[in-house]
């Protein structure tokens, strides 16, 4: 097991969704452009949800990427 | 089931009888009333003072239906169905705050706390999050028609009935005066009585006067029979009202701050009404309050009791005790209510008769009942 994934599934089970939104950002910059989109959708969600200072970009990148409505 | 008669009820009040004990004791008129008085009407469903602040959310079980109580980042009071758009989840299981969206925990689609759908993970597959017929401004939050009044969230949830300030364009003219900002007195100023009776009992105990003097015998000393009078507006509300309303005095001779620009009629009156259909009000020079009644079924009823004032700032010491006080009338009632309840388990039982000169209130609520169910009964509004 990566550490990344070590680190996700334990903010997972604290449920730290400001670590998530971190986490899950690294995982889509480390990640295969195909899987990218995945990755930044579960940052964006838990961003969306607590009100993150990143969100607006992550929503940004997933229009950029045509995942996202404009 | 053999439909209840109800003519008898809407008899003039001297020949009248009260409801059938199947509207009091049968599930399935239970819920033929659910649908034809409840939901049909402006029902109480809680106060703005449950959720305080922007985010605020409180789910509510509201005759079976999964609601959410919600004040929106702008502050506005919304009443959602509590559960998301796709596969049907409970969205909020408990009193929380809403932080920035409100996310499903089955699937994650996330709602903003005005019920716009602003995220669909993965809707078109991995991180492909739009779908051709996922019409995010089709996929909102179910809502509930909401208004906010003298602090009480009420709800209509057929979304038919005329806008309120219309329905209750009377009660809210003759209580203009008390159409000023109305401060809940916080967690000392609630409290929450579990009954085992019909939720209508509960109403009709509230409107008369009748029972004054046999069940609160301690207003007897400043608080006669002959110093309250009757509230009859027909198919909107009843209720009674008191020529002497005596303010509370700490032993310091501490009161509450006075509304204010009350005209002198409110030095020594007070009035308390029964919003059909399930919301008993009371007002007074200095204080204000709402009981809201949850029906959990035929034979019980939950009462949430709120007290409010003209001012924010209230003496912690003289709160807990008008608190004190109320909840000593209310809980005086609960046997009265308990005891109708089990008494319409009497087969001979009619419905009673109504003491024309004493029951007008109580008659005046059961013609409306009866009349609403009449007309829920209907072939054209059933094929509806």
């Amino acid at each position: 097991m990566s550490t990344l994934e070590a680190r996700l599934l334990n903010a997972h089970m604290h449920r730290d969704r400001a670590a998530l939104v971190a986490l899950y950002q690294e995982a889509a910059d480390s990640a295969a452009p195909a899987a990218r989109a995945f990755f930044l959708t579960q940052a964006y969600v838990y961003a969306l949800e607590t009100g993150h200072a990143d969100a607006d970009a992550l929503r940004a990148r997933l229009v950029a990427m045509g995942c996202e409505p404009a | 089931m053999t439909q209840s008669d109800l003519d008898p009820v809407r008899r003039p009040i001297s020949t009248a009888h009260g409801l059938p004990n199947a509207h009091y004791t049968d599930a399935t008129v239970f819920e033929e009333e659910r649908d034809a008085v409840l939901a049909a009407e402006w029902a109480g469903l809680g106060v703005a003072a449950d959720v305080p602040a922007p985010g605020d959310a409180q789910p509510l079980d509201f005759l079976g239906m999964p609601l959410l109580l919600l004040r929106d980042k702008a502050g506005v009071v919304r009443v959602f169905h509590n559960i998301c758009r796709h596969r049907g989840m409970i969205l909020v299981d408990a009193p929380r705050k809403i932080e920035g969206a409100l996310r499903c925990p089955y699937h994650s689609w996330c709602y903003s706390t005005e019920g716009r759908l602003v995220s669909t993970p993965h809707v078109g597959g991995p991180g492909q999050n739009t779908a051709v017929g996922i019409e995010r401004d089709q996929l909102g939050l179910l809502e509930v028609r909401s208004h906010i009044w003298m602090g009480v969230v009420w709800i209509n949830l057929s979304g038919d009935a005329a806008p309120f300030d219309a329905h209750h364009a009377d009660l809210i003219a003759r209580w203009a005066e008390f159409d000023a900002p109305l401060y809940h007195g916080g967690a000392d100023s609630t409290f929450t009585l579990d009954v085992a009776c019909n939720w209508k009992l509960a109403v009709e105990n509230y409107c008369e006067s009748y029972h004054l003097p046999w069940v609160h015998p301690g207003l007897n000393s400043y608080s006669r029979l002959e110093d309250h009078y009757h509230i009859e507006a027909a198919d909107r509300y009843s209720g009674q009202g008191t020529h002497v309303y005596r303010q509370l005095t700490a032993p310091d001779g501490q009161t509450f701050r006075d509304f204010a620009g009350l005209s002198s009629k409110w030095d020594t009156a007070a009035e308390y009404i029964a919003a059909y259909p399930n919301v008993l009000l009371g007002v007074h020079r200095d204080h204000a309050f709402a009981i809201v009644l949850t029906p959990k079924g035929p034979d019980r009823t939950q009462e949430q009791i709120h007290l409010f004032y003209p001012d924010p700032d209230t003496d912690a010491n003289l709160r807990a005790r008008n608190t004190a006080q109320w909840k000593v009338v209310f809980e005086e009632d609960i046997f009265v209510v308990e005891g109708m309840q089990r008494g319409r388990h009497a087969p001979a039982f009619d419905g009673g008769r109504f003491s024309p000169a004493m029951d007008g209130p109580t008659h005046m609520f059961h013609a409306w009942v009866a009349a609403r169910v009449q007309h829920h009964r209907t072939p054209v509004h059933a094929a509806e």
